[in-house]
């Protein structure tokens, strides 16, 4: 029954709010029991053990959704991304935390919707439903700050819309009809300039979508000034889905072409490069892990750039890594947000020893992502590399893996002015984090460890 | 599976899956983890040294598990791994036992003790490993401890130091991969035995040598060895001497002697770059007044005498560049071990402070002095045969002047090393009039002072292994 992925959030969201609420207990709960449902039940459809037929409302709807192993992914990342911004928001209270887990289920709604449209018209409107649940969760405080980064997003936004929707008309005129075999036919043509125009349009609007460089000024602020709950899921899932995930879907509609490949490769390892760049210069640790977002993010797209199988199933693979890495990275930076009041970096120190599990999970998290053997950052960025380098496009394979040692270099800047070192006077008295923080980083940290162990195992499977 | 396969499996897994145990044995009871982190590297040893046994017999073996994409997971130990793998775990037990009463009164031991086992285990899966892919995933596993080890102390100029060696390394370790995946291309697999005898383009070559040499700590990327030197003794000795730069000289050996042919310009680029680093390293060590930083460009200096013996290819050079291996980590372990006494009971590391210290501790001073010795290669330490053995390669592959370059070298090192015993231990106490450390640690460098003066004498039984291991390579012009 593959429509309730769509369904039960929405319902979720209808019920909680018909209930009264009370202190937000209960409607916390039956959040948390959605998250989970959807975790579980992606990962068991995975495994083949559930089915994902449209059953009987496929002769009800016209709508028809499409299941695949692409969109399972997407699935359980929502679910499992969902559900650790939740748990990091647990302490919110009153109209915060209604609004908070309100808006997780509309957007959940959505991203749902992304995994299983069919279709490039859905497509857009699932994307529209994420964004604007996005604008008003980042500005959640309104705090002046948070409205900033808020009007930002909305802006570059409302840009991407008008982009992406000139290319949804382009293709209704080029195109057979708005679903993906049509669309696919139609630029498959090879005289056909409108369908090669909109698909330029549309990918222009996800670039801005997904932050990429050069379109990437609104992300460091959105991400920076949005509550810290907030962030985990923006970074973890939010803006991944919208951008990246579109446009891998996009991305395999166009036939291999030399043009197509070249602007991925170079979009790709611009963001790697500046991203990675940009982010050794910062002080605030979210805007720090906001510009690694952006380099690790170009790895997902010049992996995208190869056109091959192996190049696609890494682009994936790094997906995941990238998605659960970011939402550990930012729920560690809640917890130190949360436990000392301060993200500046420069007066962090030596947390490690009054954090220790925040500390030794943020170890591991920034190890992956900069690449280190035997964590699952290090498989999904070789897998990459191999890519690039057996698709012919050496100097780009090089140059992804001369970043990760730019990542090493800004992820240890960041180890060091937070969490190693000796700790400083004024934070003796900081203690570690709740439950609510530390349960999502172990058990996050604890799938880097277990996928990046196990990985050469299941690598076979993987390939295929 | 055979008993060859199952020891290769726990002289790695062993150390590596145990070494996550110690922190939680150490909330239990500090000794108990003590006493779990020695047997763990001592079981290690054991595995290795019997693998020797084997290996001494004409075989080898193999344990191999497969892996699509040329990722085959496999452990084999032939002649030049199981030296090797014998040389760190005999040294790296010697330095875990050190270190008991060395770090006793430090904080974060757990850490400390996790990290030397699982440095000293991947250690021995790196030189076990057959796939180029495994071998990175080890050696990156021993820059990551030795990074937490590094900064050890916590202090600001610690942990920036311990970024330094990461960095430094890893970037190394990356243009070497990049390396790794044009041979994928070239092979189609990451299996070292199916690239026998191939022939790698000379950016390929330096594509490799940048972490090879980055992680051996020679020029031009030996600065971070000495700035190293603010972690715990036994830290520097396990890094420094006696096991992590023997990566890159191992790796060298394993690649470009096992493996690949290596081009005529490398047989004379590659000594060169070890000669100026020699000279270099010596001249630092001249003129250094931290007792640690001495040390620590002797190594510099020495790692160079080991690279010429290993890259003129000559027989003899091959030879005694690997006793090379096995003479300068027991000597310079204890170099480091004595440091680490002298500076906890000195108060200080520089050495124009102190002076005198002979009276005081005789012990060390004498273990100090064998070491220096075996360094100096002076017979019949070990020292003198290795050293002896590298420079004849130098001659007998033709080329005299570099040489005589390290024969300068060699007399630099003996007068560093002078400097350095009479700046500690002559002429009159300028500073504290330091006691003599634990029981224990004493032992420890006497051992390996000890060792250093029998592998000189009995240098049938070293040579009979390094034979072993020469036998099975095909980069030796004999």
């Amino acid at each position: 029954m593959i429509y309730l992925f769509i369904f039960i959030p929405f319902l979720a969201l209808i019920v909680i709010n018909l209930l009264p609420q009370g202190e937000g207990e209960f409607a916390g709960w039956a959040a948390l029991a959605v998250f989970s449902a959807q975790l579980a039940a992606a990962a068991l459809a995975a495994c083949g053990l559930i089915g994902l037929g449209g059953g009987w409302l496929d002769q009800l709807l016209h709508f028809r959704l499409l299941s695949d192993r692409t969109g399972l992914l997407l699935l359980f990342l929502a679910g499992l991304v969902g559900g650790t911004a939740l748990l990091s928001g647990w302490r919110l209270r009153g109209a915060s935390r209604s609004n908070f887990i309100n808006l997780l289920l509309i957007a959940l709604t959505g991203i749902n919707g992304l995994a299983l449209a069919s279709d490039l018209f859905s497509l857009y409107v699932f994307i529209e439903v994420v964004a604007v649940s996005s604008f008003v969760l980042i500005a959640l405080f309104r705090e002046r700050s948070g409205l900033e980064g808020s009007f930002k997003y909305l802006m570059m936004s409302a840009l991407a819309s008008v982009l992406m929707l000139s290319a949804v008309a382009c293709f209704l005129v080029a195109a057979d009809g708005m679903s993906f075999a049509a669309v696919r036919a139609a630029l498959a043509v090879p005289g056909n300039y409108l369908a090669r125009a909109a698909l330029g349009l549309f990918l222009c609007g996800l670039f801005i979508k997904g932050g990429l460089v050069p379109f990437h000024g609104w992300l460091p602020d959105a991400y920076m000034s949005a509550p810290a709950p907030v962030s985990v899921f923006l970074a973890g899932i939010a803006t991944k889905a919208a951008g990246l995930f579109t446009l891998v879907r996009l991305v395999r509609l166009a036939p291999a072409s030399a043009d197509l490949s070249a602007v991925l490769l170079l979009v790709g390892t611009l963001s790697i490069v500046v991203g990675a760049l940009a982010a050794l210069g910062q002080r605030d640790m979210k805007r720090m892990l906001a510009y690694s977002s952006i380099s690790q993010m170009g790895y997902i797209v010049a992996a995208l750039g190869t056109g091959s199988a192996l190049g696609n199933a890494a682009a994936l693979f790094h997906f995941f890594n990238h998605a659960v890495l970011k939402s550990q990275l930012f729920v560690n930076a809640a917890a130190v947000e949360e436990q000392t009041g301060t993200r500046d970096m420069d007066r962090l120190g030596g947390l490690a020893a009054r954090l220790p599990v925040t500390g030794t999970t943020s170890v591991i998290a920034i190890l992956s992502t900069a690449g280190l053997p035997p964590l699952s950052g290090f498989w999904s960025k070789l897998l990459i590399v191999i890519a690039l380098w057996t698709a012919g496009h050496q100097f780009y394979a090089a140059i992804a893996l001369l970043a990760s040692g730019l990542t090493l270099a800004y992820f240890l800047s960041l180890q060091r002015r937070v969490f190693f070192g000796r700790l400083r006077p004024e934070l003796e008295n900081v203690k570690e984090a709740g439950a609510a923080l530390l349960l999502p980083a172990l058990g996050l940290s604890a799938l880097t460890v277990g996928v990046g162990l196990v990985f050469p195992f299941i690598l076979g499977m993987f390939i295929k | 599976m055979s008993s060859g396969a199952l020891l290769l499996l726990l002289a790695v897994f062993v150390p590596v899956g145990g070494a996550f145990l110690l922190p939680l044995l150490g909330r239990w009871s500090a000794s108990a983890r003590n006493i779990m982190a020695f047997l763990l590297v001592l079981v290690s040893l054991a595995c290795s040294t019997r693998l020797l046994l084997t290996v001494l017999t004409g075989q080898t073996a193999v344990y191999k598990f497969p892996f699509p994409l040329g990722m085959s997971f496999i452990l084999s130990a032939d002649g030049l791994a199981v030296f090797m793998a014998v040389v760190s775990a005999l040294i790296g037990a010697i330095i875990v036992l050190f270190s008991f009463d060395y770090i006793s009164h430090y904080e974060n031991q757990n850490e400390y003790y996790f990290m030397v086992v699982l440095f000293l285990g991947s250690m021995t899966g790196l030189v076990y490993s057959q796939n180029l892919i495994f071998l990175y995933l080890f050696w990156e596993l021993t820059a990551f401890a030795s990074w937490r080890l590094i900064g050890f102390y916590r202090g600001r100029k610690d942990v920036l130091r311990a970024d330094k060696a990461f960095l430094v390394t890893f970037f190394g370790a990356l243009a070497m991969l990049i390396g790794f995946v044009f041979i994928y291309q070239q092979t189609g697999t990451f299996d070292l035995a199916a690239m026998k005898g191939l022939a790698l383009p000379g950016l390929v070559v330096g594509l490799i040598l940048c972490g090879i040499l980055s992680k051996s700590a020679t020029l031009p990327f030996q600065t971070w060895l000495p700035d190293a030197g603010v972690a715990p003794s036994p830290v520097t000795a396990l890094l420094h001497a006696a096991v992590l730069v023997k990566i890159g000289v191992y790796v060298f050996a394993r690649l470009f002697l096992m493996t690949f042919v290596l081009g005529a310009f490398w047989h004379t680029a590659v000594p060169v770059i070890a000669a100026a680093s020699a000279l270099i390293a010596a001249g630092a060590a001249l003129i250094e007044t931290d007792i640690k930083r001495v040390i620590a460009y002797s190594t510099v200096s020495q790692i160079g005498f080991i690279f010429l013996g290993l890259a003129t290819g000559s027989l003899v050079g091959v030879v005694g560049g690997l006793l090379f291996i096995l003479m300068h980590g027991l000597a310079k372990g204890g170099l480091f071990l004595s440091a680490g006494i002298i500076e906890q009971n000195a108060r200080t590391k520089d050495i124009t402070r102190m002076g005198g210290l002979f009276a005081t501790m005789p012990v060390t001073a004498a273990a100090f002095a064998g070491c220096a010795f075996s360094i100096m290669g002076i017979p019949p330490f070990g020292g003198f045969f290795s050293k002896y053995f590298v420079i004849a390669g130098a001659v007998d592959s033709g080329q005299l002047w570099l040489a005589l370059t390290f024969v300068l070298g060699a007399v630099l090192t003996i007068i560093y090393l002078f400097r350095l015993f009479n700046l500690i231990f002559l002429g009159p106490v300028k500073g504290i009039a330091a006691r003599e450390g634990s029981r224990l640690m004493v032992f420890c460098v006497v051992l390996l002072a000890v060792l250093s003066l029998g592998a000189g004498a009995l240098i049938n039984y070293p040579a009979m292994a390094v034979r072993a291991a020469v036998a099975q390579m095909n980069g030796i012009v004999k």
